[in-house]
């Protein structure tokens, strides 16, 4: 694998907690980032000791209602990482836990495309400046939905639906495009999911921009000229290294080249995604197979 | 990193029944009972007592960012008699989005001048902060510049996005929050230190010290953005964050502020002036009088006003005078009626 992927997995490696999970920075183990460890490691074939430690966290921090929380047995809430799990866990089918993962990750919904919050916005004659039909995921239970956790679900269900094939799943997961379409900013990319605000046009970020074309991954690449060129002008001048691994993930999964950048990677994010990034250049895309 | 792990020092918080951390983070009977005095404090507080002492605001004029920012900053807390020698300080600056030459962000050299002055005051301090959109904070902080004013910014600095979290109750809260995860590196703060820059809102009209709390809110949990404060209340929310946090002095950084369709994509406007004071709502509210803007229609101002400190004659202004530094800000859309009469 390319630049300096064998110190990546090793500061991976050395970042482990003694619990199995990996903090953001020194600290607790949270779902984030020991998921993305745990994708990093599957893509680049590493120790089985360390994976097992890791899925074992996973598992053990699994709530009774199918979710799980960001900072498990601090958090005492399910929210967005459920869908990480659950991509995780169907990359390793014989790990338990996906079946309860989906029925959550199902119940969810943006609040603002509700009946009931319709209902009120047209008594109230708001004119919000996003069409409200469209049903994405929230990070959070019973707020709005907004680009990544969205991205991410419909990379999971796609997932979930080869494994199982289920008709709510793939509703779903049109819905999820739909409402990431509507939510594409002017330039061609994606923010946080406010491409317009009273009015005002918003422009796009280097990381939502790139992990929504990796969703929208099997979208005719003639619809998305405009977004993928955004992207590839964000990693012109991208000084992230977690941004630039999202977009070389997004151009690589719609078959647009996407050079390697030796910007620092200091967290276990930074490295997971750059691993994940360089295994898809080599053909391995784990959001994908 | 955060300062060391000790117990949270905020008297007006109080534990979730249960969902403590593991780490030996327990409250108290000391810090329950200093929650307790806290509370008849704030009851005190609202009787308006018309004997208290007016909270003490300064406003100082300052037209550039140069490095004369590093002395002024020094007068202004001497002028408070800011006390914070072995004390944990938090620097929370606001730190937005990034787009050259829109003034988003609370400048980097007033941030530094503040993180300076504590330092020569004897505190131990940390920047920290938790933007609502953007997940790379480090690549916005570079961004705006943080990385090339603030000597070895990436040690002083704490992702509070990311920071350990403990569950905190809130004590009759005003939005539909019962309880909120808060970062670690706040709740052992023994003062917080908001510089936030002056801007026109377009959903609560103003945002300044009060509002700038809303970057405390741990986006590990919640989100980007934390949109839970949204759906709690966006006015009630602020309010109670600036009650889960009584010990704050507040500096704002009005040299160059934001009019208009802020917080992000308004006009800069040059006020020329840096207002503070411990007291957030006096602050808030002196402020607002400057931007053309009536502290008293300011619906998250009033609701946590506990000394009547939205009225003028409430605040002993030091420094200059409101009259003389006024600047009208441009308000954003559909909040003309917030302007201040003449």
């Amino acid at each position: 694998m390319e630049l300096a992927h064998s110190s990546d997995i090793s500061g991976i490696l050395a970042s482990q907690n003694r619990d199995g999970g990996w903090g953001y920075h020194e600290g607790a183990s949270w779902t984030e980032p020991t998921v993305y460890a745990l994708l990093a490691q599957l893509a680049a074939g590493s120790r089985e000791d360390h994976i097992a430690r890791g899925l074992a966290w996973i598992a053990r921090s699994q709530r009774s209602d199918g979710g799980w929380a960001p900072l498990p047995f601090v958090v005492d809430e399910s929210t967005w990482v459920t869908i990480l799990a659950a991509l995780l866990l169907a990359q390793q089918p014989g790990v338990a836990g996906l079946s309860k993962a989906v029925p959550w990750i199902l119940s969810q919904s943006g609040r603002e495309s509700t009946l009931a919050n319709r209902i009120r916005v047209f008594l109230l004659g708001l004119h919000p400046d996003m069409d409200r039909r469209f049903i994405g995921w929230p990070w959070f239970p019973g707020t709005a939905a907004w680009t990544a956790p969205t991205a991410l679900a419909i990379l999971a269900l796609r997932k979930i639906d080869r494994l199982q094939p289920n008709a709510d799943v793939r509703g779903r997961i049109d819905d999820g495009r739909a409402y990431l379409i509507d939510r594409m900013c002017q330039d061609g990319g994606w923010n946080q999911g406010s491409p317009r605000n009273l009015g005002y046009e918003a422009t796009s970020y280097a990381e939502t921009t790139g992990l929504v074309l990796l969703a929208l991954h099997d979208m005719p690449a003639q619809g998305l000229e405009k977004s993928l060129a955004c992207a590839e002008r964000h990693l012109a001048h991208c000084r992230s290294a977690e941004g630039a691994s999202w977009l070389r993930l997004g151009l690589l999964a719609h078959g647009r080249m996407a050079p390697g950048t030796e910007l620092p990677r200091r967290t276990v994010m930074e490295r997971s995604l750059f691993v994940l990034a360089a295994a898809a250049s080599e053909g391995r895309n784990v959001f994908l197979s | 990193m955060s300062f060391s792990p000790e117990q949270p020092r905020h008297s007006s918080i109080a534990p979730h029944n249960g969902h403590m951390p593991s780490c030996g983070q327990k409250i108290g009977r000391r810090e329950l009972l200093a929650g307790a005095a806290g509370s008849l404090a704030l009851a005190g507080c609202s009787l308006h007592n018309p004997n208290a002492p007016k909270p003490l605001v300064s406003i100082t004029r300052a037209t550039a960012y140069t490095q004369d920012l590093y002395d002024t900053v020094r007068r202004i807390f001497a002028e408070h008699r800011l006390e914070v020698r072995g004390k944990r300080v938090l620097v929370k600056p606001n730190l937005v989005e990034f787009d050259a030459g829109v003034p988003i962000n609370t400048h980097p050299l007033v941030v530094n001048a503040v993180y300076d002055a504590l330092l020569a005051l004897g505190a131990k301090v940390r920047i920290a902060e938790g933007p609502g959109h953007r997940r790379n904070t480090l690549e916005l902080a570079e961004a705006a510049g943080f990385f090339d004013i603030v000597p070895r910014f990436e040690d002083a600095f704490t992702d509070l996005n990311l920071d350990d979290v403990a569950k905190m109750r809130l004590r009759h809260p005003e939005s539909r929050l019962a309880s909120l995860f808060m970062p670690r590196t706040a709740l052992q703060a023994d003062l917080i230190v908001s510089v936030p820059k002056m801007k026109t809102h377009h959903w609560v009209g103003a945002t300044l010290g009060m509002k700038n709390f809303f970057g405390l809110v741990p986006g590990g949990v919640y989100g980007w953005p934390k949109n839970v404060l949204h759906w709690a209340g966006i006015t009630e929310c602020i309010v109670d964050l600036h009650r889960m946090f009584p010990n704050t002095f507040t500096l704002v950084d009005g040299i160059t502020g934001m009019q208009g369709n802020g917080p992000i994509q308004g006009q800069a406007k040059e006020a020329g002036v840096i207002v503070a004071g411990a007291d957030a709502v006096a602050v808030d509210a002196t402020c607002c009088r400057i931007m053309g803007i009536d502290p008293e229609r300011v619906v998250y101002l009033t609701l946590a006003a506990n000394a009547r400190q939205t009225e003028d004659a409430r605040v002993q202004v030091i420094g200059e005078r409101i009259a003389a530094v006024r600047s009208d800000f441009d308000l954003p859309p559909s909040f003309g009626w917030l302007r201040l009469r003449r």
